[in-house]
């Protein structure tokens, strides 16, 4: 039992991960590759609060979202100057840039060693020790997330985006500012990467940068893709995909070592297979 | 010992290493026209080959080495011919490509860790006691010298290549235009997959060579292509010379920022140096 709520609350994360990335890459079709990085800050950032402050984990949470957005508006802002594969390869940078940073500013984030101690939430005297209870606060935040998902993509601010996508010169000409839309996007999905970050500290207590790197965000890449691009439900079905696949290989009776590794050639394999049969993923309304 | 000879030294070194990946990786942007990311991955299988033949089967050094350059260029052909030559066929986009490049990477990486674990090893037996020279005050081991003989020959062949041969032709026309060079009789087909052969051997090389300089681990083949694209880019996509150009460039800036700054920072230096180019001179210092 403990297990499977381990499992849930992973995929309560990851969806929450994917559900925001999504909103960049299947609906704005800008292919980036730096959600990890996001989700690390809002991580790093939540933690840095409880461990040193022993604050609200809520109050921190929210902290860590405007933060993240600032910091992603910047970002987003050096990107939206390139198109396409260069796009990507700048969010690869960025992606490694902050990685490194969480990795050598060692004063702040204790570098490689990680931050270990870090708090659970609690709220009004009810702390979320227990991992059910921790479950249905990380199902509440995925289902906060996927109703602004839904709200925003079924807005007409989402069918601007959409139009982003499917042609940009056009809807330039119609007088949207394409730039304003492409930075607001950017940040509500790094915004909510940073839940993301937020609870995944206080879950597993410990952070170290080895769960933010370049590899991280394309298994995210690889979720959004899967599940279907430009579809809310389908970032959730990439999640709980991704996520329960390695622990059937798992229960197989691989080692834990071997087991990692074989997550890793298993959505490698998962890319290459849908971009070769179905680059729209499973419920994709959208294809690069 | 000079602190300022030393690291010229090193810059070149590291130049050469980058301007053998930035070659290969030009050849096949030059006639493929995409990011092959997974072109890292034939670094990494070359490095373990020459491993598993000569440290772990105990063959000859220069028997293995052969073996390993070939083993990573075959791959590279069985990856072209399996995954991307279907997807352009296709008429995918470059993202679509990208992405299924990243599959290969992955994978690729997961499975050399699965076989030889992920830990870091050397390739050379005397680690420590090489042979080392002195030139204008910078120290350089024999190793280091034999990179920068062999990074020398292949950019003097590949230029010969261009030049000289009938195939050099054919993969400039193919780069110019693939259906006219179709049209005139050129095997396109055969032209590509032997590009990617040519460009995953030298990667193949760069990896074994680095294994014997440091040593090899499962993402080294990640880190070495970032570099080679970022040379790329720097230079001039494309570009063969420019490649080349922009590689000995990153290994100055890395090294003398290194100096400045602390070792950890190099990838960040990376980066950073990468978004400053794409942000203010896209084209790279020699256009194509």
């Amino acid at each position: 039992m403990e297990y499977l709520i381990h499992i849930a609350i992973l995929i309560s994360i990851y969806a929450i991960l994917g559900l925001s990335l999504n909103l960049v890459v299947g609906f704005t079709g800008l292919l980036s590759v730096t959600q990890a990085a996001f989700y690390g800050i809002g991580a790093y950032v939540t933690a840095i609060l409880l461990t040193s402050t022993g604050m609200n984990f809520f109050l921190a949470m929210l902290i860590s979202i405007v933060i993240t957005a600032v910091l992603s508006l910047a970002i987003g802002f050096v990107l939206s100057k390139f198109k396409d594969d260069y796009y990507a390869l700048g969010s690869f940078g960025f992606n490694v840039i902050i990685y490194s940073i969480f990795l050598n500013w060692q004063s702040l984030t204790r570098g490689p060693l990680g931050i270990p101690g870090i708090p659970r939430p609690s709220l009004f005297g009810l702390t979320f020790s227990e991992n059910a209870w921790f479950l249905v606060l990380a199902l509440v935040c995925a289902l906060i997330i996927y109703g602004i998902c839904q709200y925003i993509t079924h807005s007409s601010f989402g069918r601007v985006l959409k139009a982003i996508r499917e042609d940009e010169k056009a809807i330039q000409v119609f007088g949207y500012r394409v730039l304003w839309y492409k930075l607001a996007i950017f940040v509500v999905s790094a915004g909510m990467a940073a839940v993301a970050g937020s609870l995944f500290a206080s879950y597993i207590t410990f952070i170290d940068p080895s769960s933010f790197t370049l590899t991280e965000s394309i298994f995210i890449l690889a979720v959004v893709i899967l599940g279907g691009m430009a579809n809310n439900k389908g970032a959730v079905i990439g999640a709980i995909c991704l996520i329960l696949l390695p622990e059937i290989l798992r229960f197989v009776g691989f080692p834990d070592e071997i087991a990692a590794q074989m997550r890793q050639v298993v959505y490698g394999v998962i890319l290459i297979l849908l971009m070769l049969y179905r680059p729209q993923g499973l419920l994709g309304e959208y294809r690069f | 010992m000079d602190i300022i000879p030393q690291l010229i030294v090193n810059s070149i070194i590291a130049g050469a290493i980058y301007a053998m990946i930035a070659l290969g990786f030009n050849l096949i942007y030059g006639t493929a026209k995409f990011f092959d990311l997974g072109y890292g991955a034939m670094a990494t299988i070359g490095g373990y080959t020459v491993f598993y033949f000569y440290k772990g089967l105990g063959l000859d050094l220069y028997l293995s080495v052969i073996l390993g350059v070939l083993v990573a260029g075959v791959i590279g052909v069985v990856v072209y011919r399996l995954v991307y030559a279907p997807l352009r066929k296709r008429k995918s986009s470059g993202m679509v490509l990208l992405v299924a490049a990243l599959g290969v990477m992955t994978a690729l990486q997961s499975i050399v860790a699965i076989i030889f674990t992920s830990q870091f090893q050397t390739l050379s037996q005397n680690a420590g006691s090489e042979n080392v020279y002195t030139i204008f005050g910078g120290v350089i081991t024999q190793t280091q010298l034999i990179i920068l003989i062999l990074g020398l020959l292949i950019m003097i062949g590949i230029g010969l290549l261009f030049r000289y041969t009938l195939f050099g032709k054919a993969i400039k026309a193919v780069g110019d235009d693939e259906e006219v060079s179709k049209i005139v009789g050129i095997n396109t087909s055969r032209v590509i997959g032997w590009t990617f052969f040519i460009g995953s051997a030298i990667a193949g090389l760069a990896g074994i060579l680095v294994g014997f300089d440091t040593g090899i681990e499962p993402t080294m083949g990640m880190s070495l292509l970032l570099k080679g694209v970022i040379a790329c880019i720097i230079g001039g996509i494309g570009n063969v010379y420019g490649g080349v150009l922009g590689a000995f460039l990153l290994g100055f800036i890395e090294n003398f920022g290194i100096w400045q700054i602390s070792g950890e920072w190099k990838d960040a230096i990376a980066f950073g140096v990468l978004i400053i180019f794409l942000l203010f001179r896209p084209q790279g210092i020699l256009k194509k």
